[in-house]
Formats: C-alpha cells, sequence, structure tokens
C-alpha cells in the first residue's frame, strides 16, 4: 500500500480573492467557505473567523480540529464515511495543507470541550496555537437535539476541511512524502529477524457524545479490527468526542499520529510495523473484557512480539488500558503504554484510576489537573463564560479583566496520549 | 471514601459501580457489579417496567451484601 502526502505548507491565513494558496498564505473566499457551513440546515447561526499563531486570540469551546486534506488521486475520498463515498483509503495521494486547521467552536453540551489560545503560556501546551485557523462558529437552530447538533458540527468540519484543500489543488506543493509498506504477512516476512510491533488506538466510544467513528461506522458497536497505517493517516478514524480536552484525540491527531510516524520510520530497521488496532473503551464491564479480548487475540494471530497503546481520556478507560496491558503480557507479549495522569493538583495522587501488575513500561503524557494563569487576550472567538463548565474549569475560572486560572485539561491536547504535546520529563 | 466511611465510623458500605477492577484497586470492601457507566443501577434499554425491576434486583442485592459477613474483598454477583 502507498500513500504519498502532498505537502502545501501555510504560514499565514488571510480572507480575499478565490480560496487558495499563494506563497505560504491560505487566502480564503469567505463567502464561498461560509456558504458550505450553512448548507447544514441545522445551524440557525454560522460564522468564519481567523486565528493565527501569536495573536492576543482565545478561541472557546473549540469542540473538533481538522486538518485540509482531499485525495488528489484515490481510491476514495479522505474522510470516507462523511465527505465523498465510501471506498477503503490509504493509496494514491492525498493534497494536505499543512500548518492550517479548521476548528469548529460551538457550546454543545456545555462541558467537556476546549480552548486554544493563540500566545501566552497556554500557547506551549496546544499544536493548534501553533497553526493557521479557520474557527466555524455556530448556534444550533431552537429545539435541535444535542447528538443532531454534534453530528451537524462533526460533519461540516469535515466538509469545510475538504473545501480548502479540494480549491487548493493547484498550490505549489513544498514536500511530498512516502508511506509505503505491505500487509502483516508480507512484511513479516520480509524483516524475519526483527521484533513485530502492533500499534492499538484505544478510542472514547461510549455514546452520549463520547463517540469515535471508522470508516463512518460509530465504534462503539464494533468489535477491534485491524487497518493499515496508511488508512489511519488517511482519514479513516474520525472524532466525535465532546470529552475532555487535554487529552481527546481531535480528527486533526488522528491523521497526524506520532506513534503512526514513529512506528512507520522504524519499520523494516528496528521492527515490523504489523499495523493499527483501533479500539474501543466499552461503558460496560463485560465489553472492557470483550474488547481486550479481542485486541490481546488480534495481537497474537498476527503474531506480535510487541505492543504499544495508547489511551483516549482518563478515568474509566484506565481500566481498558489495563486490561490490554495485562492480556497481552499474560500471553508474552511485550506491552508499553501511553497514558497521562489525573493526580491531583498538587501532583501526588494516583496518576490511574486502575492499576495492573503486569504494567512494567508507561510513557506518561502529564498531569490533567496541574493549574495554570492564563492572561486575557484581546479577542475572543466564541463563547468565553463556557470556562465555567469546561474540565478543568469552574465558575470562578473566569475573572472580571479575562485572565483564568484553570486546569491544564481546558486546553486542547495539552496532555494528549498519542504524545503530541511538549510535555516531557526530566531526571531529577 | 468507601474505605473512610468503614475505617472511621464502623459502618458496612456496599459500593454499587460498574467498573468492578477500579472498586477492587481503591480497597472497596463489598461490590455489587452495576451495569453500564451512564446508568450503573438501572438499564433504561429495558423500557421503564424492566429498568426498575433491575433497579430493585441491584438494591436487594446490595442490601444483602451488607448483611454478609466477609474476610476479604467480595464481588456480590447474585
Amino acid at each position: 500500500m502507498r500513500l504519498e502526502l502532498h505537502k502545501v505548507f501555510v504560514k499565514d491565513v488571510s480572507w480575499g480573492g478565490d480560496t487558495r494558496v499563494d506563497g505560504g498564505t491560505l487566502f480564503i473566499n469567505r463567502e464561498e467557505m461560509l456558504a458550505v457551513a450553512k448548507q447544514d440546515a441545522r445551524f440557525a447561526t454560522a460564522s468564519l473567523e481567523l486565528a493565527r499563531p501569536g495573536e492576543s486570540v482565545r478561541i472557546i469551546p473549540v469542540k473538533d480540529v481538522i486538518e485540509p486534506r482531499c485525495k488528489l488521486k484515490g481510491p476514495g475520498e479522505v474522510f470516507p464515511g462523511f465527505v465523498g463515498g465510501m471506498q477503503t483509503v490509504g493509496e494514491g495521494e492525498t493534497l494536505v495543507l499543512d500548518g492550517a486547521a479548521v476548528v469548529t467552536c460551538g457550546p454543545i453540551v456545555a462541558f467537556q470541550e476546549g480552548l486554544i489560545d493563540m500566545s501566552g503560556p497556554a500557547a506551549d501546551y496546544s499544536p493548534f496555537s501553533g497553526t493557521s485557523n479557520v474557527v466555524l462558529v455556530v448556534e444550533p437552530v431552537e429545539g435541535l437535539d444535542q447528538h443532531d447538533y454534534e453530528a451537524a458540527l462533526r460533519e461540516t468540519g469535515l466538509k469545510l476541511g475538504w473545501y480548502l484543500a479540494d480549491r487548493c489543488r493547484e498550490a505549489r506543493v513544498d514536500e511530498v512524502k512516502v508511506y509505503e509498506m505491505g500487509g502483516p504477512v508480507e512484511e513479516s516476512a520480509k524483516y524475519p529477524d526483527l521484533p513485530k510491533i502492533v500499534y492499538f488506538c484505544m478510542s472514547i466510544t461510549q455514546g452520549l457524545l463520547h463517540d469515535t467513528f471508522l470508516y463512518g461506522a460509530d465504534m462503539k458497536h464494533l468489535v477491534p479490527t485491524l487497518i493499515h497505517p496508511n488508512e489511519k493517516m488517511d482519514g479513516a478514524m474520525i472524532s466525535g468526542n465532546c470529552v475532555s480536552s487535554c487529552d481527546k484525540n481531535t480528527t486533526w491527531h488522528h491523521l497526524n499520529d506520532p506513534v503512526v510516524e514513529e512506528l512507520y520510520s522504524r519499520h523494516g530497521k528496528e521492527i515490523v510495523f504489523l499495523g493499527v488496532i483501533p479500539t474501543l473503551e466499552d461503558t460496560r464491564l463485560a465489553g472492557k473484557e470483550r474488547t481486550s479480548w479481542f485486541n490481546a487475540n488480534l495481537a497474537r494471530m498476527l503474531g506480535a512480539d510487541g505492543v504499544v497503546v495508547s489511551e483516549e481520556g482518563y478515568g474509566n478507560p484506565d481500566t481498558d488500558l489495563c486490561m490490554n496491558a495485562a492480556k497481552c503480557e499474560n500471553l508474552g507479549i511485550k506491552t508499553v503504554i501511553i497514558s497521562d495522569e489525573a493526580a491531583g493538583t498538587d501532583g501526588k495522587s494516583q496518576g490511574l484510576a486502575d492499576a495492573a501488575p503486569e504494567i512494567t513500561a508507561f510513557v506518561s503524557a502529564g498531569n490533567v489537573n496541574e493549574m495554570i494563569e492564563l492572561p486575557a487576550m484581546d479577542k475572543v472567538i466564541g463563547f468565553e463564560e463556557s470556562i465555567a463548565n469546561l474540565s478543568g474549569g469552574a465558575e470562578e475560572s473566569l475573572r472580571k479583566d479575562g485572565s483564568m486560572f484553570i486546569e491544564l485539561q481546558a486546553i486542547i491536547g495539552s496532555t494528549n496520549e498519542l504524545g503530541f504535546s511538549r510535555i516531557g520529563a526530566r531526571w531529577v | 471514601m468507601v474505605r473512610e466511611i468503614e475505617n472511621t465510623a464502623g459502618i458496612p458500605v456496599v459500593q454499587i459501580a460498574t467498573i468492578v477492577p477500579i472498586m477492587l484497586t481503591v480497597g472497596a470492601n463489598r461490590i455489587v457489579p452495576g451495569v453500564a457507566i451512564p446508568h450503573p443501577v438501572g438499564d433504561p434499554s429495558r423500557g421503564e417496567e424492566g429498568d426498575k425491576a433491575v433497579r430493585r434486583e441491584l438494591l436487594e442485592r446490595a442490601l444483602r451484601a451488607i448483611q454478609t459477613p466477609i474476610e476479604e474483598q467480595t464481588i456480590f454477583t447474585s
């Protein structure tokens, strides 16, 4: 399977003329783009705003972030099940507006969204403080069910991501990255002496606006399955999550999964990368047992020597994490987990809600409860008062002068469990 | 909280929650497995009557658990 990512580097974004990339700036025809958003009758109001790196701008509450992409050569179209038809992705050529992002913003559940600051201390914690953002701000029609509202915002965000890339097909490509790899049988035969590694990408699949989609299918109704790494970076997995923002995997994160990237770069040299298993975090104990058995069995049948497990969210998914690690270790498959910790504002509490003695390798993505002081921004896109209801915020978080004192978990991507953050550790 | 009530006040506690491994980890002694995270003490998918039956069964099981002498962490599955 061969996928070429044709990257156009975007360093700035501006309104004006035809939608295009010129000299590193993404120019957008505002009316045309807004018309795409307004195709959805479920929005009462819709508007578009720009937010650039370094500006004194706060975006709140953020639901999802999408990297603008479209297929130059198929089969299929990016974001299958939502844009274009239903075909597998991961082959051919995909245009990427690298450095640009569509950010969807609107109060849905009044909690469990996040914020992006384009400058100041919070900017160190979110990758989206460094992207040139086009922000869609919407309000739903009266009486719209929250699930319909979430679906509308999710679908429209993806459509806008596709729209931007589609209009820039003629842009000068700055870099072509090639990802080429066969299936697990073929690659294992090619490198018989290298350890074989599979990646479990745990995803929140709990209903009540906590969902992840695989090829348009609501994952909570699926059992774990195997996909090629190219599929993941070509839009097979989509976020439908309204959940604590620090460690939710936005659609942008799925497209740019650093675990996939790193395993790929070591494939054929240090390891054999067998593939990605998108897996669930069920709301029932039996579901967690079933899922972790499926994962461990799939790993065993693939002949895996090792597994990398990334978590999404915290709390009850910590049990899925423990079960995945324990079952694999008990089958003789070495396991390393990546998770953040809810260790309290002083960092002294137990990091995970659950524990398993079989876990011997744990990469921490940071403490979600760490407090941070955020100064007021000159401009707020969205609804500032939402901080009172966000995870990591409280009624008293927002002061009259616009400054805030919050937990890291209110900042989108701050403790991302795919490891897409600047948080690190040092020996003391 | 479960442990503190038992240790400090000496009142036996039964915990109904969905994710049994977490209860075992945090040290609950009398454990009744709940239904699902969004609805631990009922099952709305079974309709009003069914939901009520599930609720009653869980509550009665919990009351039995409180009265049962135990020597170690115990999961009451019936």
